[in-house]
């Protein structure tokens, strides 16, 4: 008898580990959001015309500011994304996309923008607008630019809010990971995102 | 199958979901939810100089909208800000940094040397507490309407009509409370606990206990 309580309580004690390992919640690598409110809807420029936040409900969306002349945090973060993507299987990779909101009009063209974003993922999509739509749609994702002071007139840098923004198939905003995560880290959390 | 196996089996899904209910109704951690990301800001302060919502990151900042033309009877959000900075002390924050930021939406009247004036005027302590505002007013209004969600009108004879609130946001600049006189008083004993959880957080979210926290933020473990 005591041996059959020793094997009971062995069982339940193995099995409350493997059950907490396997049913613990998925800890995301991004800082989750949990908004009452769906994310602002944006409408600005890319080089197949005007491109809404809302076109691509159902679908993950990844949202990041940069410029095509950034020259280190931008084309790391995007390549670590479209690493990621990659990491994924071919249908979930469809059911992700980014788009790049370039923070410097006067350089970026949309064109411009298609030709740099391709390079880092065949979907990627750049999209740009006048300053005063930038200065409102930065602001609403908490995204500060200027700049950068001893620039000269065409050559500058741009110092930005480098997060990397993610809305939910609904359109809420749902994660925000910072500079610096990694491919794994990514890939990670839109598996489980896009798993809901 | 062996029935002893069987009742182990059951015996562990009952030990999780009670856990997880426990942890429900318990909370042994409670957190303040994240809202949404705080609207991002250049503004001009009482000393003519910038204010941007980057060089705020890494402290609490407690935000307050008005103007200050605001005729008497106003709502006394400035008596709340020196309230909650008096008894800071009572909070452990460790070593984070609390701000407050009262942004005029007045920007034809409040000018810098206004603000300065009226910061004097109340004797508020500007090392922690800037008063500011932008005179870009489409801006403006995208970031107290739409980003702070805090409602004021013009209603063009010097007077504004609008929603008195504070808003609470953290140093990832992630709104983490609104106060707002409609639906409660906001008393500065809340503000103060709220600040004291959001730093408890930022002290113990780290290593394996930030699993322990996101099941709090999971299971919207909210502090009162």
């Amino acid at each position: 008898m005591k041996f059959r309580i020793a094997l009971v309580i062995s069982v339940v004690v193995a099995g409350l580990a493997a059950g907490i390992y396997f049913f613990r919640p998925h800890t995301f690598h991004g800082t989750v959001i949990q908004s009452p409110d769906p994310s602002y809807n944006f409408t600005l420029t890319s080089a197949d015309g005007d491109v809404s936040l809302s076109d691509y409900r159902g679908k993950l969306v990844l949202i990041y500011f940069g410029y095509t002349f950034c020259p280190d945090v931008c084309p790391a973060t995007l390549a670590n994304v479209g690493q990621a993507l990659r990491n994924l299987s071919e249908s979930q990779a469809n059911d992700v996309q980014l788009i790049m909101i370039s923070l410097d009009p006067e350089r970026d063209s949309p064109e411009k923008l298609a030709e740099y974003v391709g390079h880092f993922y065949p979907s990627f999509i750049g999209i740009t607008g006048s300053s005063e739509k930038l200065a409102e749609v930065t602001s609403l994702y908490g995204i500060f630019y200027q700049k950068s002071e001893g620039s000269t007139a065409d050559k500058y840098l741009i110092d930005h809010t480098a997060t990397l923004l993610v809305i939910d198939r609904e359109g809420y905003l749902k994660l925000v990971f910072p500079f610096g995560v990694t491919v794994d880290e990514i890939a990670d959390d839109l598996k489980y995102m896009l798993r809901q | 199958m062996n029935k002893y196996l069987l009742n182990g089996i059951y015996a562990i899904f009952a030990v999780i979901i009670i856990s997880a209910f426990a942890f429900k109704v318990f909370q042994p951690i409670q957190v303040l939810p994240r809202m949404q990301l705080a609207p991002a800001f250049n503004l001009t302060d009482q000393n003519n100089e910038s204010l941007t919502s980057e060089e705020l990151r890494g402290k609490f900042v407690l935000y307050t909208f008005t103007y200050t033309n605001c005729p008497a009877p106003c709502y006394n959000l400035s008596t709340t800000i020196q309230e909650v900075q008096s008894r800071l002390s009572e909070v452990e924050l460790g070593d984070i940094e609390v701000a407050f930021v009262t942004v005029s939406f007045d920007p034809d009247r409040d000018t810098a040397e206004v603000l300065k004036a009226y910061s004097t005027s109340i004797n508020a302590d500007t090392e922690q507490w800037d008063f500011a505002t932008t005179t870009n007013k489409a801006l403006l209004k995208t970031i107290v309407g739409s980003g702070f969600e805090t409602y004021y009108e013009d209603k063009g004879n010097g007077d504004f009509a609008f929603t008195p609130s504070f808003v609470l946001v953290d140093g990832w600049g992630i709104v983490r409370a609104e106060y707002r006189y409609q639906t409660a008083v906001p008393d500065t004993d809340r503000i103060l606990r709220h600040l004291g959880v959001l730093a408890e957080e930022v002290r113990n979210s780290t290593g394996s206990n930030k699993l322990a926290y996101e099941a709090a933020h999971l299971f919207l473990c909210y502090a009162p």
